[in-house]
């Protein structure tokens, strides 16, 4: 059956051969169909595809189908497939109608483009949102484009019942942070786990090494400067969060850039190595039983005259401009922004996540109350490396992290062939 | 070999004389003993090789406590099959491996049907140019495919079959084409002119020459291309991915890439999709091994 | 040495009775138009997107030859090409050696010989995918290949493969050569079929030695094989991309990073979609000097 429409598709193809060519740089050109279908389901574009959350999402739709008016379908694909393909699918000409997204800039280049459906009704419904919020979902023109849903924390996290075998306690400050891992170093753990290697590798958690010392030694707002290209990568500044990153190199995991993050959580998991700085998302890696174990302490403090900030991801959805069910994909989008929604979406996922709705019940274990209530105590909170600058930027940082993380003393050189190709990213 | 290097060798050729009288002696010792020893050099190279396959196999059977504790290196601890079936049906692999039959039989058949009618016009008859459309046709095979993605992606778009199974037949297809002719006006040049004259003769016009007389004499050339082919297109990655968007039409090789996302750390989930998907494709081997072997060589051994 | 022929060999060309209609065009055309529209067309598109800045989004941008100047002074392209070198003759000249010698072992018919042609031959069915899998299996920190080495006492060797700036490139060559031996074993083996014995029945009653009766007699009549190898190797290493994607994606740091990745990664995770063509081109120029000579001698010999 496929075969004969295929033939036929030849056929047409053959004949499109010309009028194809007539058209020129149609590899380029973005195709003008604009929506014309009125019916048919939205479509929901998922990169959640762990085997929780993409469950989690597919109780979330059902509950939406179920409610009558516009119906949804979700289509999950593997992350990385998700993160190379985006352009491709926000330009193409029956482009999926919602997508889910990170807050930051990366949204807002997005809107820039035109690519993004203006959801600023959606927010009408959405008043209870706090203004940071709000002003994370807002593009350079002021309208709103984004629709948070949830959001979470980085922390070291370590199993209490290790903590409590080893006799250690979590530390606060820089200098009990050394005194901690050189404690753990003699009790024969490795204190310092990461997963910045492996296939397919994860070699971005590295960047949450970088982003953290450089809030607690420099500041958000000069770590957001460097990030935009207002600093060089190989300012001095910059260079000081290095120094300061040697001191506790050799506390390492030595497997650490051969590890993804998932495998790497099973070895913290397994008591191979002590502690890790990783975001709540490593739990759905982790085996069940285990989490009511774990337990995270906030990146130790540095300097504290600098004002305390947080990594806080949030996660959330977009829809395209070129949407051909703009009613339906609002409508989505308004159930997902409800207190409900989220928590649905919080009790069939890992739940190590806080809804964005401030009136939705969150899990409530000790843990979800700890990181909230950090992330409430925070001064200023940053997103993370690529959100805050672009995907296109991640690789560069990937590089020049896992290459410091393999030879630290060839730092210098390590920095400029990281500004020269942030340069070359930044001006295509 | 010239007279004077005969008579450089001569000695050689007495004292080697010599030799094969004392083995003479005693034959079936030393027959065996080399024997022997060759079965275990070859035994053991072919043992290596087969090393990677039987640690997946190994793996596929673990299960993810065993792995965590032991290491992938270590020897199993525990025998489970719930690797397979996890891979089967929660990692979506039975939905694939129906996607890949899709696209993989409708792909070979148009590809071979579509280069046969190629390679008899250009084989058999004297077509203007005919040299030149053979080697713009294999030049074409021959690009670096990453340079098509973007273009080949826009196209099928433009045609509208864009995220559809009919685009990846359609891909496939376009690329098959230049190394199929090839080969197989190879084969039709070497089918005897006398079979076709006579046919002609009796009246028969192009059509049935081409149906009666050459596909069926070049049944070997097909069976073997058939094959190839089979496990070319089975095994695509990269034009499966460009022109697809939605999980549900990925083929079973996208499929497996996105259950490693997917399950990172599970290796014995992993190794069992990975047997599964090798499955279709080590059949036909076995099957056809014999046409395999051949297809590899039709290409290139002239 | 044709492998598969249909017999008797031809005796006449062409009867002059054949004429060529329109329906005979038509199944020539039809294929070619085929080919064209889904290959000719996007490689045309991508020679014009290497001459301009683009990012995928927005109209390209026409900007003549500089992509081919930043090139010329890329540190990172320059070292990508340095390894696609290596990775030409390390992977060419291993998988020559290796198949050539496999071949020899594996020429005469005796019992057994089938399992083991299967048994060198297997990876090359799978899929590039599954073989990327199975090596990351073997290469993990606490994999097989570690846990040997560590049992036979060489902890010393005991490295993170694939995470070693200094030992990823040659990691990568060993899942490459596992499926590629099987092949050329193969096509040695089609061409040592294709060796008429007396030849070597005449050498051994002159006297000649194993070593001679080899490169005397093997080597020389191999010869059209040979070309034929080299040529399939050049174009599957300089389009080895599966491997070394799914495995490092070019890392750790550029490490292993080969044109056809480094194209890749340009193109589809910096969004520098006219540069990434640019490399493209490269490649394809690459891969053309070497399909020239092929192409002339398989079509000469499609001739004669």
């Amino acid at each position: 059956m496929s075969s004969e429409l295929t033939r036929r598709g030849f056929l047409v193809g053959v004949g499109a051969a010309g009028a194809a060519a007539a058209l020129g740089g149609c590899a380029t050109s973005t195709s003008s169909k604009t929506a014309k279908q009125t019916g048919g389901k939205v479509t929901l574009q998922s990169d959640l595809s762990s085997p929780q959350a993409k469950a989690a999402m597919e109780k979330l739709i059902a509950a939406f189908n179920k409610r009558g008016g516009a119906q949804a379908s979700l289509n999950t694909v593997a992350a990385e497939t998700f993160r190379t393909q985006l352009p491709s699918y926000l330009t193409s000409g029956n482009a999926p109608d919602v997508y889910t997204e990170g807050a930051g800039s990366v949204a807002r280049a997005y809107a820039d483009k035109g690519l993004l459906l203006d959801v600023t009704d959606v927010w009408k419904s959405m008043g209870n949102y706090s203004a940071a919020l709000k002003n994370l979902s807002t593009d350079s023109k002021g309208r709103q484009i984004f629709v948070p849903t949830a959001y979470y924390w980085w922390g070291m996290f370590y199993r209490k019942s290790n903590f409590a075998k080893w006799g250690v306690q979590p530390a606060r400050t820089w200098d009990e942070f050394v005194t901690l891992c050189k404690t753990l170093k003699s009790k024969g753990a490795v204190p310092i786990g990461i997963g910045a290697g492996g296939t397919p590798g994860t070699p971005w958690v590295a960047s949450s090494w970088f982003d953290y010392l450089d809030i607690r030694i420099n500041g958000a707002a000069f770590h957001r400067d460097v990030l935009a290209g207002k600093h060089s990568f190989a300012d001095p500044k910059v260079k000081k969060v290095f120094s300061q990153w040697q001191t506790v190199l050799p506390y390492f995991d030595p497997k650490g850039t051969a590890r993804s993050f998932q495998d790497a959580t099973t070895a913290l998991v397994q008591g191979e190595t002590a502690m890790m700085l990783i975001g709540t998302f490593f739990a759905d890696a982790a085996p069940k039983e285990v989490l009511a174990d774990i337990d995270f302490f906030q990146f130790p403090i540095i300097d504290p005259s600098v004002p305390v900030a947080e990594e806080a991801p949030t996660d959330g959805f977009f829809a395209s401009s070129r949407s051909s069910h703009v009613s339906g994909a609002k409508d989505l989008l308004t159930y997902l922004a409800t207190a409900p929604a989220q928590e649905l979406y919080t009790s069939q996922s890992s739940g190590i996540s806080l809804p964005a709705n401030p009136t939705a019940k969150d899990s409530g274990t000790a843990l979800v109350v700890k990181g909230k209530a950090m992330l409430a105590n925070a001064a200023d909170l940053t997103q993370f490396f690529n959100r805050d600058s672009s995907d296109a930027l991640q690789p560069t940082a990937d590089n020049a992290l896992v290459k410091f993380l393999q030879k630290p003393d060839q730092i210098g050189s390590i920095l400029t062939d990281w500004q020269t190709a942030a340069t070359q990213v930044r001006s295509h | 070999m010239s007279v004077a290097d005969a008579e450089v060798l001569a000695p050689t050729r007495a004292r080697k004389r010599d030799t094969g009288a004392q083995l003479r002696r005693r034959p079936n010792r030393a027959r065996q003993g080399r024997a022997v020893a060759y079965h275990l050099v070859v035994g053991t190279i072919c043992a290596l090789w087969l090393l990677p396959i039987a640690l997946v196999i190994i793996t596929s059977f673990r299960s993810f406590n065993d792995i965590a504790a032991h290491g992938l290196g270590s020897a199993p601890h525990s025998f489970t099959a719930g690797g397979y079936s996890q891979a089967w049906s929660a990692g979506g692999e039975k939905h694939a491996m129906i996607n890949s039959f899709l696209v993989t039989i409708p792909a070979v058949t148009i590809t071979l049907g579509l280069s046969a009618m190629a390679a008899f016009a250009l084989s058999r008859y004297r077509i203007p140019l005919r040299r030149t459309i053979l080697l713009v046709m294999l030049a074409g095979n021959l690009l670096p495919p990453q340079i098509l993605l973007v273009p080949v992606a826009k196209l099928s778009e433009v045609l509208g079959i864009f995220d559809t199974l009919n685009s990846v037949i359609a891909v496939h297809v376009g690329f098959g084409l230049g190394f199929y002719t090839f080969v197989l006006q190879g084969f039709m040049r070497t089918i005897p002119t006398e079979i076709q004259d006579a046919a002609i003769i009796d009246g028969a016009g192009s059509i049935q020459v081409f149906w009666r007389i050459i596909l069926p004499l070049s049944r070997p050339a097909l069976a073997a291309l058939g094959a190839l082919s089979f496990t070319w297109i089975f095994n695509d990655l990269l034009w499966a991915i460009t022109v697809l968007r939605s999980d549900y039409r990925m083929p079973i090789t996208p499929a497996l890439l996105a259950l490693q996302g997917q399950y990172v750390s599970r290796w014995n989930m992993i190794a069992a999709g990975s047997v599964i998907a090798a499955v279709p494709t080590v059949a036909v081997f076995l099957r056809f091994q014999r046409h395999f072997v051949a297809g590899l060589t039709l290409g290139s051994v002239k | 040495m044709v492998t598969l022929t249909a017999s008797p060999p031809p005796k006449a060309r062409q009867a002059a009775s054949r004429r060529v209609s329109p329906l005979l065009l038509a199944f020539v055309l039809v294929p070619l138009a085929v080919e064209a529209f889904w290959v000719f067309w996007p490689a045309i598109q991508g020679v014009y997107l290497s001459f301009t800045r683009w990012d995928g989004i927005s109209p390209p941008h026409n900007v003549g030859l500089a992509n081919y100047r930043a090139m010329a002074s890329d540190p990172i392209f320059r070292s990508a090409l340095w390894h696609t070198v290596i990775w030409l003759v390390l992977f060419g000249g291993l998988s020559v050696v290796g198949g050539l010698g496999m071949a020899l072992l594996l020429q005469r018919e005796r019992r057994g010989i089938g399992i083991y042609r299967a048994a060198l031959f297997t990876p090359v069915v799978f899929s590039l995918v599954a073989t990327s899998l199975i090596w990351q299996a073997m290469y993990q920190p606490d994999g097989l290949i570690n846990k040997l080495l560590g049992a036979v006492g060489l902890t010393s060797w005991q490295h993170y493969w694939l995470a070693d700036s200094h030992t990823a490139l040659y990691a990568l060559i060993v899942p490459a050569l596992w499926r590629q031996i099987g092949y050329v074993m193969v096509l040695f083996l089609a061409g040592l079929k294709g060796i008429d014995p007396v030849l070597y029945e005449a050498a051994r009653v002159d006297g000649a030695n194993r070593w001679q009766q080899f490169t005397q007699i093997t080597l020389p009549q191999l010869r059209s094989v040979n070309s034929v190898v080299l040529s399939v190797i050049v174009i599957d290493s300089l389009r080895s991309f599966d491997v070394v994607w799914s495995l490092t994606k070019g890392g750790p740091y550029h490490s292993s990073e080969l044109l056809s990745t480094y194209m890749f990664s340009e193109a589809f995770q910096s969004l520098r979609l006219g540069y990434g063509s640019a490399v493209a081109v490269v490649i394809f120029l690459l891969a053309l000097s070497v399909i020239i000579t092929y192409l002339v001698r398989a079509f000469r010999e499609s001739e004669s």
